[in-house]
């Protein structure tokens, strides 16, 4: 259920990073040669990375929680 | 600090393809021509703008409406009105040797310090007559070259060619990943041991990551060179999606069963399947429909033909092995914490 609910997160922010650009017109998309894309693609790799390492955080914390190293 | 060599590979590639893809200029390109229809025995001045060029009056600059390969028309004058903007005077003859009317014909502008550059099919002329004895033949003189490594500049895609070193790499290590969870599949139904399942399941979390990755970055490009975030005309975007909703449905049959060993099995068993069914929805069915706006479909892989040359091939590639270890990585710290836990588990019972 974990990794579902991470994969909707996942998208439901991608989602509404995309129509945040789309209200800024397409004139951020063909100033400077198209390079924002660019930046937009890496940026979104940047995110899913951090998703990952979130997911993956609350883990481990209900790992610690389960042999209480962290009382 | 040895046993992590791979690691430290797969970082250093990404990190690799980021600096170098982004650092690397774009080779010098035309963006447009006006006017570009234009009528035999009359003189045009063309305005050209460029990208990526720098030019200046110290040196002489060559513009020629290329014909084919043994012909080509040079500018009589070419005046350079910005930095990146030329004027070019060209006198249309009444005679094209060409058999076509009303050719579209590429525009080649050769200078120093850009080298040459070429923009194909950028102007059409119409002209009463053809023919070839009276034409003056006139081809295309010495060109330029710079050394400089460039990668190579596309009209619509222009900078988001480097995209080809984030958004399809997401693509060749979702690949490989699934095949590596479904050799553990394989192993798990001949092994049953319930940590393979594990590996099968880290896996292929990254992998369902990773596609996700890539159709989301695939849709910001999409927009930016194809003009919609999402199309079903596409149908390498539509199979991906496809593909990825197969995988989806398996986690929610892992989270159905209570039974370990069952839901092991069975899932492995689906994982087999899911792939099975991966590889004819990315790799057999948009090369057998035409009409797809992914380049190399409807045909060869377009890492085999000019969609990628070599200077991007020198970023693609470390860029495709890095994912894959990346992934890969990702994948058995995903695998420890789920063995941990199993463990766990399994001292408390």
């Amino acid at each position: 259920m974990k990794s579902i609910k991470f994969l909707l997160t996942f998208l439901f922010v991608h989602i509404s990073i995309l129509f945040s650009f789309a209200a800024e017109t397409d004139d951020i998309f063909f100033r400077s040669g198209k390079i924002y894309i660019v930046i937009g693609v890496i940026v979104i790799i940047f995110i899913g990375i951090i998703l990952f390492l979130i997911s993956l955080e609350r883990k481990v914390k209900r790992l610690e929680n389960q042999i209480n190293i962290n009382e | 600090m040895i046993k992590h060599w791979w690691k430290v590979l797969g970082a250093g590639l990404v990190l690799y393809s980021l600096i170098v893809g982004l650092s690397v200029p774009l080779k010098s390109g035309v963006l447009d021509v006006s006017p570009s229809m234009l009528q035999g025995g009359k003189s045009y001045d063309l305005i050209i703008n460029t990208y990526n060029a720098t030019f200046s009056d110290e040196n002489p600059i060559d513009v020629w409406i290329k014909v084919d390969d043994d012909n080509a028309l040079a500018a009589r004058a070419v005046k350079v009105l910005g930095e990146t903007k030329l004027s070019a005077h060209f006198d249309i003859p009444n005679y094209f040797p060409n058999e076509k009317e009303n050719w579209a014909y590429s525009i080649i502008i050769n200078d120093k310090t850009n080298g040459a550059f070429i923009r194909p099919r950028s102007i059409a002329v119409k002209f009463d007559q053809i023919n070839k004895e009276i034409w003056k033949n006139n081809p295309v003189g010495s060109l330029y070259k710079i050394d400089k490594m460039t990668f190579p500049f596309r009209s619509v895609l222009y900078e988001t060619i480097r995209n080809t070193y984030y958004h399809v790499p997401m693509w060749f290590a979702m690949t490989i990943i699934f095949l590596v969870s479904v050799f553990y599949s394989i192993k798990y139904l001949r092994k049953k041991d319930p940590l393979v399942d594990l590996k099968v399941r880290s896996l292929t979390t990254v992998g369902v990551l990773l596609g996700f990755m890539g159709l989301i970055t695939g849709s910001l490009w999409a927009r930016s060179t194809w003009g919609t975030w999402w199309t079903f005309s596409e149908i390498k975007m539509n199979m991906a999606a496809i593909a990825l909703l197969i995988y989806l449905a398996y986690f929610v049959l892992r989270n159905s069963f209570d039974d370990e060993e069952k839901r092991a099995k069975i899932s492995a068993v689906y994982n087999v399947f899911a792939c099975m069914a991966m590889i004819p929805l990315l790799f057999v069915i948009p090369r057998v429909v035409t009409s797809s706006l992914h380049p190399g479909n409807g045909g060869n892989p377009a890492i085999g033909g000019e969609d990628l040359d070599n200077t991007m091939r020198m970023v693609f590639y470390p860029a495709v092995i890095g994912w894959i270890l990346m992934g890969i990585w990702l994948a058995t710290l995903l695998y420890r914490v789920y063995k941990i836990e199993y463990k766990l588990l399994d001292d408390d019972v």
